[in-house]
């Protein structure tokens, strides 16, 4: 056997698989008759196994070079070291809609083991095999990377030289792509509330799913930011590209869906408004992945091009029709009731929904605005940076001033502690903006600086509540503080959270705001100080690496070592690729890039220095949140692998 | 190593200056400006970003002009008249664009107003519940007359 015909076998079972346990859903919701839910999870095991088989085929052909299938011989060269070969599988479209399938099959039965509604198994299954049927049937019938190739080559060209810069290339799609998944677990939850009429309950039963979908997303976006950084050679981490833009869009409903879903739980109120959240969040990755293969928006993530746009806009269509046509329904049944004082938590938790949505409708708009004034006028005109940046900078303060107070707020009204807190949190914005301002600081870092400081006042005034409520019952202050951060795990997870999206916050404003560049030629030998930092060019060096040619600067930095900027030129690429040399600061980051050299003698080089301040800090912010992220949803793993119910 | 300059050089020559010069020596003013501008025949990256020969020649104007002692305000006016207002990554205020510029103030508007909208259709249902003290009095005598 080959890896070509084990794939496709495997493909073919997978297909019939998932189909099965689909039938098996449907059957199983009409006849009302348990013991079909049990025959689909068992549908699920295989389907995931057929998967698994698809995925081995796949790396099997590619860790034996074997160009006789279309993904090897379009994408692969024997050439590339073990890891890149290895990680080949997501580098171009089909692999990663096989690695998107593997990972929806394990979804699907992460999420079987646990089903303990009987009402809405069914369709919560039914659901999941039929997000997974249809990335099976994109596999087998639309781009099969096992399809057969006449006359093997014996040699390709190779991934993508770009993700083969970096060993984070491995890991951010997967990343990307667990957080993407993961969205459809509680979408299928949802979609399994309103056919059941069970309107209240899924949003505790999908809490634990919806914040391990949010730490991959956050995980993903960070690891693609930082991937960004170290590879794409100009120092930047975000430039709000249409696929960033297609990631965050996701990431944005989903924080926002996290924080009127604690609305429902608690007061079971906005029931249309969750659903409705989390049908355009997991549409919202359908979306993503359409914009970006059909071709119709340039970026410099169109990695893969291929004739997935049509299928995945049909698929993008559906899932709005169902969550939309169920919403109908839910809407005329769902008679919530309740006031809501703006003053109380849940109060602000919905005005921070209210600032994610926003975001969400702003980065939408601003990706399809160049699509939209094309066909309505038939002009050209360009969304970036400068835009983004602008209309973010306050709605990113508005959401800082509520992540500060909501947590601290008690449900339903303000207590005096939340009162005097606030009072404190409110006099550092001002003292610290003031402080900045006279330090002179534009307004921008000022409020920047004030908002930091307002957020640390709110997690020490919150820890202080918590060890306060466990010291009033007679513990000491040490075993207070390990009670309090033992036993209020969600609370205290998002107070770690929200402290790094603060840090994040201010690390984007300083790194924005005093940024350098410049750009210089120096000849071997020759000293000059380049964005304030003295630089002497000692040597040029040119290797050849197999897979690659390199043309290596060795460049002293005055009393701070040596810094070694690269260019690579891969066999595929008609203009070489810039390898930074990056060194990370407390303070700041040095970022040197090799932008020219002489080609005939190698006598001089153009250096391009980049110092950005605090861009460690974002990478420590991510690491913060992620972590926050963690401790919530980290004694659910344990119950997730046993299969019992998890509750975060 | 030395052997290997002309390899390099005859594999990836075009990916060069054209005349084998160096390229300018830019201050930080030029990655600003050029941060603004699109970069012509890249997909989605600005004049900053991209190492491609026309933004490595928009940066170099962009040098040159401001030696000439011309304002941001004059370069960017100067792409706009070459490439069309599309070269500008955050496009004019005016006409159909003031749609996306007021984006964050429609999208708080009309979710903030859905919002309110439910809510008070909440509060209201939630009134109706009630029983006012007669009602309830009404009530107590049906029961107790039972």
């Amino acid at each position: 056997m080959s890896p070509g015909v084990a794939g496709n076998l495997a493909l073919v079972l997978g297909f019939v698989l998932t189909g099965t346990g689909l039938l098996l859903s449907v059957l199983a919701w009409w006849a009302k008759d348990a013991r079909y839910v049990e025959a689909a999870k068992r549908a699920a095991v295989v389907s995931f196994l057929a998967s698994l088989l698809a995925f081995a085929a796949l790396e099997w052909a590619l860790l034996t070079d074997d160009f006789s299938i279309a993904y090897t011989a379009e994408n692969h060269s024997t050439k590339s070291p073990t890891w890149v070969k290895f990680a080949t599988l997501w580098a171009a479209l089909e692999g990663s809609i096989l690695l998107w399938a593997t990972l929806q099959a394990l979804y699907t039965l992460l999420a079987a083991r646990r089903l303990r509604d009987v009402w809405m198994a069914p369709a919560v299954l039914g659901t999941l095999f039929g997000v997974q049927l249809f990335f099976f049937g994109v596999l087998l019938f639309v781009t099969n990377p096992f399809t057969p190739v006449p006359n093997p080559p014996t040699e390709g060209p190779g991934p993508n030289p770009l993700l083969q810069n970096h060993w984070m290339m491995a890991v951010h799609p997967v990343l990307m792509y667990l957080g993407f998944v993961g969205i459809s677990v509680p979408f299928a939850y949802a979609v399994a509330a309103m056919l059941a009429r069970r309107y209240q309950s899924w949003v505790a039963e999908t809490r634990w799913w919806t914040l391990v979908a949010f730490g991959f997303l956050t995980a993903g976006i960070f690891a693609g930011g930082w991937w960004s950084y170290e590879v794409l050679g100009w120092g930047g981490y975000w430039a709000w590209d249409p696929v960033e833009n297609a990631s965050f869009i996701p990431w944005l409903l989903l924080a926002g869906f996290l924080h009127t879903a604690m609305v429902q739980e608690r007061r079971g109120m906005f029931k249309s408004w969750n659903f409705t959240y989390i049908t355009l969040a997991f549409a919202a990755t359908v979306f993503g992945t359409f914009l970006t293969r059909s071709g119709v928006i340039q970026s410099v993530h169109a990695f893969a091009d291929g004739p997935v746009g049509p299928v995945f806009l049909g698929f993008l269509l559906l899932v709005l029709l169902v969550g939309f046509g169920l919403l109908s329904r839910v809407s005329a049944e769902v008679r919530d009731l309740g006031g809501i004082s703006l003053l109380s938590r849940e109060g602000l938790l919905l005005g921070g929904s209210l600032v994610f949505a926003t975001m969400a409708f702003v980065v939408v708009l601003g990706t399809l605005f160049p699509l939209i004034v094309e066909a309505v006028r038939g002009d050209e005109v360009s969304v970036g940076a400068p835009f983004f940046d602008t209309v973010f900078a306050p709605l990113g303060a508005a959401l800082l001033l509520l992540m500060g107070a909501a947590p601290l707020l008690p449900w339903g009204r303000v207590d005096p502690f939340a009162a005097r807190a606030l009072s404190f949190m409110l006099s550092a914005l001002a003292l610290f903006t003031a402080l900045s301002l006279f330090l002179g600081a534009g307004f921008g870092v000022a409020l920047g600086v004030g908002l930091f400081a307002y957020n640390l006042v709110a997690v020490v005034a919150q820890g202080a509540r918590g060890v306060g409520a466990w010291r009033r019952k007679g513990e000491g202050y040490l075993a207070a503080l390990l009670r309090y951060l033992a036993r209020a795990r969600r609370p205290v997870g998002a107070q770690i959270v929200h402290f790094g999206v603060a840090l994040a916050a201010l690390a984007i404003v300083f790194s924005q705001a005093y940024r350098v560049d410049a750009q210089k030629t120096l000849e071997i030998g020759e000293r000059a100080v380049v964005a304030g930092l003295p630089l002497t060019l000692r040597r040029l060096e040119a290797r050849d690496e197999g897979f690659r040619f390199a043309v290596v600067a060795e460049v002293e930095v005055s009393g701070a070592g040596r810094m070694y900027p690269r260019l690579h030129y891969y066999p595929t690429m008609n203009s070489p690729l810039a390898a930074p040399h990056v060194r990370y600061g407390i303070y700041h980051d040095d970022y040197l890039i090799l932008q020219a050299f002489d080609t005939e003698e190698g006598r001089w080089a153009t250096l391009r220095m980049v110092r950005t301040p605090m861009v460690l800090w974002l990478w420590v912010a991510g690491g913060i949140i992620l972590f926050g992220v963690f401790y919530i949803v980290s004694p659910g793993f344990a119950r997730a692998a046993r299969g019992s119910e998890v509750t975060a | 190593m030395r052997l290997l300059w002309p390899l390099v050089f005859f594999a990836f020559a075009f990916a060069q200056t054209p005349t084998g010069e160096p390229p300018p020596d830019l201050p930080p003013e030029v990655f600003r400006i050029a941060s603004e501008l699109r970069c012509p025949v890249c997909q989605g990256e600005s004049a900053a970003e991209s190492n491609a020969g026309v933004s490595q020649e928009m940066r170099r104007q962009i040098a040159e002009m401001l030696r000439q002692g011309k304002s941001a305000e004059e370069i960017k006016r100067y792409f706009v008249e070459r490439y069309g207002e599309w070269i500008l990554y955050a496009p004019p205020k005016r006409g159909i664009n003031w749609l996306l510029w007021l984006a964050p103030l429609i999208g708080l508007l009309v979710f903030g107003f859905g919002f309110w909208r439910y809510l008070a259709e909440a509060g209201r249902r939630e009134a109706e519940l009630e029983l006012s003290d007669e009602e309830l009095k009404a009530l107590e005598r049906r029961l107790e007359g039972e």
